[in-house]
């Protein structure tokens, strides 16, 4: 990573080992930006992050299920 | 932790039962649907679920408040799966019928391609997840549980759960990859035929 004037520039192994945090907003501003930057300029990249993205929105389609039963009437036992 | 959980947890451990079975209530279904998504086997899920409110009710009396108590019943839940995991780690049954899915508005043909789905995202999960990578991903992408909390609750550091967190999301999206997906193949047609908008 190095700066050109105020930006940060970060290639595309460092920008792909930060899409996890970027994507949860984990990631400082100056940072932030810099993957920002980085995506605008590169289309592998933008590609992988996409395909990261929606991966996740397909594991956010897994369903939360009712209890079976009911785990904790603890009563009568003890 | 908020006043209502603290206060709970102090009747609780006074023999208050009605403490005892709302505080663990609250908790339940995060604990069945956390431990379903980690075996892929409702029974063991069940089985798992049971053991852990057990244990926490054993255990209450030590519970020191430092952590939160959903913290504290993950810690116990996922103890309890690695100690099972290391057991019978090849042991694996996934039903369709076990992933039970509210479906009264939709027609039979999407009921039947959303049941598929599920079993496509739980099958990649027990399937082509190391164990450390699944209880990650769960946790954080089906729980939306904080990176803070992960690593307490796994015991791992921030930069551990950081990396373990991105390796698990990265083999997880090369699975729908390598599978063919149709949200990343526009040239097959997976089980949901594109119908699912993704």
């Amino acid at each position: 990573m190095y700066l050109r004037g105020d930006i940060r520039i970060m290639n595309c192994t460092e920008a792909k080992a930060l899409f996890s945090e970027f994507y949860d907003g984990e990631l400082n501003q100056e940072i932030t930006q810099a993957v920002k930057e980085h995506l605008a300029d590169c289309q592998e990249c933008k590609e992988e992050y996409k395909n990261l993205k929606k991966s996740l929105k397909i594991l956010k389609k897994l369903k939360i299920l009712e209890v079976p039963r009911n785990y904790v009437s603890f009563n009568q036992e003890r | 932790m908020d006043i209502i959980e603290l206060n709970l947890i102090e009747m609780a451990r006074r023999g208050d039962r009605s403490s005892l079975n709302e505080l663990f209530s609250q908790h339940q279904r995060y604990i069945f649907n956390l431990t379903l998504q980690l075996t892929g086997d409702a029974a063991r899920a069940d089985d798992l679920t049971q053991e852990t409110f057990l244990m926490a009710f054993r255990k209450l009396h030590s519970f020191r408040c430092q952590a939160g108590f959903r913290t504290w019943l993950s810690r116990i839940a996922i103890n309890l799966f690695r100690l099972e995991f290391r057991r019978k780690p090849k042991h694996f049954s996934l039903c369709l019928d076990e992933t039970r899915i509210p479906s009264h508005q939709d027609n039979p043909e999407r009921v039947v391609i959303k049941r598929e789905l599920q079993w496509c995202i739980l099958h990649n999960l027990q399937q082509h997840l190391p164990a450390k990578y699944r209880e990650v991903l769960v946790l954080r992408d089906i729980h939306h549980i904080s990176y803070k909390e992960i690593s307490e609750i796994l015991g791992w550091t921030m930069s551990k759960t950081k990396t373990c967190l991105h390796r698990a999301r990265q083999m997880f999206r090369q699975q729908f990859i390598n599978n063919k997906c149709k949200a990343f193949a526009d040239d097959y047609l997976c089980i949901c035929e594109g119908i699912l908008e993704l």
